[in-house]
C-alpha cells in the first residue's frame, strides 16, 4: 500500500465524528427527556393499568407498529416494510464489526438480501405517497423528502455492491475493524462504497438534530407509556409539588 | 366598541350585542336589540323578557330555561309555556336572544 | 320521528359517509377568529390585560419554559416524522377541508417556531426543515387555528408515537395568554368558576331558588319527596356537576336522574355552593395553576361539607380532570372513604346499583325512543371508568341498556376510542364559532344518520355537558330535532321506578298523586 491514503483517513476521521456526534447527542437529548417531568397523567385511553401492561403496549407499538395499522394500511406497510428491511440489514452488518463472526449474524446473511428489497420498495412507496397524497405533500418540508433520498441512496448503494458492482468487503472489514482498535487501514477505491459510507456517516450525524429522534422519542412519549392509575396513585412533577409549599 | 342607537343616544354593546352597562336598559333599547336580531316584539315576548328582568333584578343571573317555562306557562298557559315555543319566539334560543333583549349578560359555559 | 328534515336550514351537511376526505381547501378556515379576551378577562386569571411589548421574546422563552416543564410538548415537538397517519383523522380537517385543520399540520404552526428558534436545522437551515420565524402574521394564525382544535385526541389514537395535538393546543394557548392573546369564552368562564364557583355565574341564592324548583317538579311526577340538597354539612357524597345541569336543557334532566338515583340508593349527599361546577376549563387553555385554583374549590368544599365521597356528574373535560388531574392538582384525598373510587362518576354509581338489582326500571318508559349513544371525547380518550381498561365504553352501554329497549351502536369506527368530536369541545362552544362546530360535528352526525336510516334511531344519549348543548344546536341543521340529544341519567329517571312511586297502571286516572301524598 504505502504512503498514507488520504481517503481512509478522511473517512475515519468521518466516522470517528459521526461516531461521537450520534452517541453525544442523542445521548443529550435523551437526557432532556428523561429530565423533564410529565406533569399531568395523559395516557391516551384506554390504557393499561399495570406496568407490564405498559410494557406490552410499548412492545406492540414499537415493534407491531400498532397504532400506525389502526390509522392508515398504505404507510403501515411501507413503514414497515423500510424498517424491518433495516433492522435485518443493519444485524446484517455486524460481520464488519467482529473478527469471528456470530453464527446468527451468518444466519441471517442471506435474509438480509432479500431485506435490502423490503427496504427500498418500503422507501419507495413512502416516497411516492409523499408526492402523490396531497394532504402527505402539503405537511412536507425538503428535509422530509431528502430524508427519503438519503435512505434511498444508502440502501441503493449498498444493493449495488452487492449485485452490480462487488467491492473488496475484506478490506471494508479491516478498515472498520482497524477503526474499533484506533487504527487507520486502506479502504477500497469504489466510488459507491465512498458514497454508501459518506451517507452513513452523514445519517449518523443528522440522527440527534432531526425528526429520526422519533426512534428514542417514542419510548418517552406520555400518552404511550403511561399507566393509567391516576385514581389509585398520585403522580406530581416536581415543579408542581412546589406549588403546594 | 360598537353600540345600539336609542332616538339618538348610544348604548355600548359587546361584540355579540350585549349592551355592557346593564343600568342603560330601557324598553325601547329592548325594541332595538330586539329589531337588530329581527324579532317582532309581540305581548309574549314581552312577557318572556319582563320575567326574565324581574328574576334577574331577584336573583342577578338568567333563570334556567325549565323555571323561564314554567312560570310562562303559569302567566300565558301551556301553548305559549312550551320549550317550542319559546324557540319560536327567539329563535337563538330563549336564554341566550332573549337576555339580550332584555339586557341581561350573556349566560356562559356549557349552555 | 326517524326521518329527517332534509330541508333544514341551509340543508343537512351529511357527508358521503363518516370518513369522507376532503379535497384541500387551503385558507378555508384562516378567517375564522374567536371573540378575544377583554383586559379583565385576562388579569383576572394572572394574565397580562393585552398583547405585551416584547411579546415576542416572552413567546419564546415560554416555549423553552414548556420544554423543560413538560415531556410531551418536547418529544411531541421533536419526534414527528410527518407520516401522514393523522391527517385524516380530524373532524375539523374532515368538515372544513382546511389542510390547517390537520394534526399534523396544526402542529407544525407551533413546531416550526420552536425548530427556529431551539433547534440546530431551525436555527442554520430554516428552509430545510421549515423553520420560521415567529411574526405576528404567525401569532395572528396561531390564534385562530389553536381555537379550532377541540383538544379531543382523537389524532392521538392513530399516531405511531402518541403524538397529542391536544398537548400542543394547550401550550399554544398557554403561551398566547402570557403574551396577553387570551381567548374571551375561555378566560371569562374561568374568572366566573373562580370566583362565582360555577361557569354560569349562579350565585347560592339562585341555586338555592333552582333547585328547589327542581324538587318541586320531581314531587310533581313521582308523587314523592326527592331531594337535591345544597350545602348540607355531614352528607356522603358531594356531587360535583357542570352547572350547565342547573341551567340548561337536556342537562337538567340528567340532574333529575341523579337525584332520583341517589334517592334510591339512599345515601345522604349534596351539592356545594362554593364548588357548584364541575367544568374545568383552565385544561383547555393549558393552565396548570388555574386548572389547580379550580379544583382546589372542590377540595375546599368537600373538606367544608364534611363528605365521605365525591361524585361527578355528567360532564367529560370535567371527568378527565377529575379522573386522570384531580389527585395530582388536589390530592391526597385521604380525608375520604378509602373504599369507593376517588372522585366517582355517577355512571359508576348507577351501574353499581343496577349490578346490586337495587334500581326497578319500567324499560317500555323509553319505548318511543330508539337510542344510540355518543361517546365523549375526554371520557372515552382521556378517563377511565369502572376500574377496568375500556370500563368508560362499557359502564354507560349497560346503564342505558337496563333503562331502554332499543339500544344500537354507531359505527364501530365513530365510536368508543375511536369516538368523533361532537363538534363542541376544548373551550369552542361560542357562538361566533358556529361554523366550525357545525362542520366539524359532520362526521358524527353523518354516523347517526347511518344508524337512524338502517335501524331508526331517533336519539343519542351523551354524557358531557358541552356535547349535549352542541348537539342540541347542530342537530337541527341536520335535520333532527333539538330535543333528540338526551342525558344518559335522563332516560335512567324516565324509566326508573322509585319504591313507593304509584305507576300508572296503579294509579286512578286522576288526583292519584295527590292521595299519595296524603298517606305518606
Amino acid at each position: 500500500m504505502g504512503g498514507i491514503d488520504v481517503t481512509a483517513a478522511l473517512y475515519a476521521f468521518l466516522f470517528y465524528l459521526a461516531t461521537l456526534l450520534l452517541v453525544v447527542g442523542t445521548g443529550m437529548k435523551i437526557r432532556r427527556y428523561a429530565k423533564a417531568p410529565a406533569p399531568l397523567k395523559i395516557p391516551t385511553m384506554p390504557a393499561p393499568r399495570t406496568q407490564k401492561g405498559v410494557y406490552f403496549r410499548m412492545f406492540r407499538e414499537v415493534v407491531l407498529f400498532e397504532s400506525l395499522f389502526k390509522s392508515n394500511k398504505w404507510i403501515w406497510l411501507f413503514g414497515y416494510l423500510f424498517h424491518i428491511g433495516m433492522l435485518v440489514v443493519l444485524l446484517r452488518h455486524i460481520r464488519y464489526f467482529t473478527f469471528d463472526v456470530w453464527w446468527w449474524v451468518e444466519i441471517i446473511q442471506p435474509f438480509g438480501v432479500y431485506a435490502s428489497f423490503a427496504m427500498i420498495i418500503g422507501l419507495a412507496g413512502l416516497l411516492v405517497r409523499r408526492i402523490v397524497v396531497n394532504r402527505i405533500r402539503y405537511i412536507s418540508s425538503p428535509s422530509d423528502y431528502l430524508m427519503l433520498v438519503l435512505l434511498m441512496g444508502i440502501a441503493g448503494s449498498g444493493m449495488m455492491m452487492k449485485f452490480v458492482t462487488h467491492t473488496d468487503i475484506i478490506m471494508v472489514k479491516g478498515f472498520f475493524l482497524g477503526l474499533m482498535r484506533f487504527q487507520i487501514n486502506a479502504l477500497p477505491a469504489s466510488p459507491i462504497l465512498l458514497v454508501h459510507l459518506g451517507s452513513v456517516a452523514l445519517l449518523m450525524i443528522i440522527f440527534p438534530i432531526s425528526k429520526l429522534l422519533h426512534g428514542p422519542g417514542v419510548f418517552f412519549s406520555p400518552t404511550r407509556n403511561q399507566i393509567d392509575n391516576s385514581r389509585e396513585k398520585r403522580h406530581i412533577a416536581p415543579w408542581a409539588k412546589k406549588l403546594e409549599e | 366598541m360598537a353600540a345600539y342607537d336609542v332616538n339618538g343616544t348610544s348604548v355600548e354593546h359587546d361584540e355579540e350585542g350585549y349592551i355592557t352597562n346593564l343600568g342603560d336598559w330601557t324598553k325601547e333599547l329592548a325594541d332595538v336589540i330586539a329589531a337588530a336580531e329581527e324579532v317582532d316584539m309581540t305581548d309574549e315576548h314581552w312577557a318572556v323578557v319582563n320575567f326574565l328582568r324581574d328574576y334577574y333584578e331577584e336573583y342577578q343571573i338568567a333563570p334556567a330555561v325549565r323555571v323561564l317555562i314554567k312560570s310562562i306557562k303559569k302567566s300565558m298557559g301551556p301553548e305559549v309555556g312550551n320549550n317550542k315555543y319559546m324557540y319560536e319566539l327567539f329563535p337563538y334560543g330563549p336564554a341566550k336572544q332573549a337576555c339580550k333583549i332584555a339586557g341581561l349578560p350573556k349566560p356562559t359555559g356549557c349552555v | 320521528m326517524a326521518k329527517l328534515d332534509m330541508n333544514a336550514e341551509g340543508g343537512p351537511k351529511f357527508m358521503a359517509d363518516p370518513f369522507t376526505i376532503p379535497d384541500i381547501k387551503c385558507g378555508a378556515m384562516e378567517d375564522l377568529e374567536s371573540y378575544m379576551a377583554h383586559p379583565k378577562h385576562n388579569t383576572d386569571l394572572g394574565f397580562p390585560g393585552e398583547l405585551i411589548d416584547n411579546w415576542q421574546e416572552v413567546a419564546i422563552a415560554k416555549i423553552g419554559e414548556l420544554a423543560e416543564k413538560n415531556r410531551a410538548f418536547q418529544v411531541y415537538l421533536d419526534s414527528c416524522v410527518k407520516c401522514g397517519a393523522c391527517t385524516d383523522k380530524c373532524h375539523y380537517f374532515l368538515g372544513t377541508g382546511d389542510p390547517k385543520n390537520m394534526p399534523v399540520a396544526r402542529q407544525d404552526l407551533l413546531r416550526s417556531v420552536y425548530r427556529r428558534y431551539y433547534t440546530f436545522a431551525g436555527k442554520y437551515f430554516p428552509q430545510l426543515v421549515g423553520a420560521r420565524d415567529l411574526t405576528r402574521e404567525v401569532l395572528d394564525e396561531w390564534y385562530n387555528y389553536y381555537h379550532q382544535c377541540s383538544q379531543c385526541r382523537r389524532c392521538s389514537v392513530f399516531c405511531p408515537y402518541g403524538i397529542d395535538t391536544a398537548e400542543i393546543s394547550m401550550a399554544a394557548r398557554e403561551i398566547m395568554d402570557t403574551v396577553g392573546l387570551g381567548q374571551k369564552y375561555c378566560n371569562e368562564i374561568i374568572a366566573k368558576a373562580a370566583t362565582v364557583g360555577n361557569n354560569l355565574g349562579l350565585n347560592p341564592k339562585a341555586l338555592r331558588a333552582t333547585l328547589e324548583d327542581l324538587e318541586e317538579d320531581l314531587e310533581d311526577e313521582t308523587g314523592i319527596s326527592v331531594r337535591i340538597p345544597l350545602d348540607e354539612k355531614g352528607a356522603d357524597v358531594l356531587l360535583i356537576t357542570p352547572s350547565a345541569d342547573f341551567f340548561a336543557e337536556p342537562h337538567i334532566d340528567g340532574l333529575l336522574g341523579y337525584a332520583k338515583v341517589f334517592h334510591e340508593a339512599g345515601v345522604s349527599w349534596t351539592v356545594s355552593s362554593y364548588a357548584s361546577e364541575a367544568a374545568n376549563f383552565g385544561m383547555f387553555i393549558g393552565s396548570y395553576e388555574n386548572m389547580r385554583t379550580l379544583s382546589l374549590r372542590i377540595r375546599q368544599a368537600a373538606q367544608d361539607l364534611g363528605v365521605k365521597r365525591i361524585v361527578f356528574g355528567e360532564c367529560g373535560h370535567a371527568w378527565r380532570v377529575a379522573y386522570s388531574f384531580l389527585n395530582t392538582l388536589a390530592g391526597p384525598f385521604d380525608f375520604l372513604d378509602q373504599n369507593y373510587p376517588i372522585p366517582q362518576h355517577i355512571m359508576e354509581f348507577t351501574h353499581d346499583m343496577i349490578q346490586k338489582d337495587q334500581l326497578k326500571f319500567d324499560k317500555s318508559k323509553n319505548d318511543h325512543i330508539r337510542l344510540t349513544y355518543h361517546d365523549s371525547c375526554n371520557v372515552a380518550r382521556g378517563a377511565g371508568m369502572g376500574g377496568y381498561e375500556g370500563g368508560q365504553f362499557d359502564l354507560p352501554r349497560e346503564v342505558l341498556k337496563a333503562c331502554c329497549n332499543n339500544y344500537f351502536d354507531m359505527e364501530r369506527d365513530t365510536i368508543k376510542e375511536s369516538t368523533f368530536c361532537c363538534g363542541g369541545g376544548g373551550g369552542l362552544l361560542t357562538d361566533e364559532l358556529m361554523d366550525l362546530r357545525v362542520k366539524g360535528s359532520s362526521p358524527r352526525m353523518t354516523a347517526l344518520k347511518d344508524v337512524t336510516e338502517e335501524h331508526g334511531v331517533t336519539h343519542m344519549a351523551a354524557i358531557c355537558a358541552i356535547c349535549k348543548t352542541q348537539f342540541s344546536k347542530v342537530m337541527p341543521k341536520f335535520g333532527y330535532e333539538m330535543d333528540s340529544i338526551l342525558s344518559v341519567h335522563q332516560l335512567v329517571s324516565n324509566a326508573l321506578i322509585l319504591t313507593g312511586q304509584e305507576t300508572e297502571e296503579d294509579a286512578a286516572p286522576e288526583g292519584a298523586a295527590a292521595a299519595t301524598e296524603v298517606t305518606q
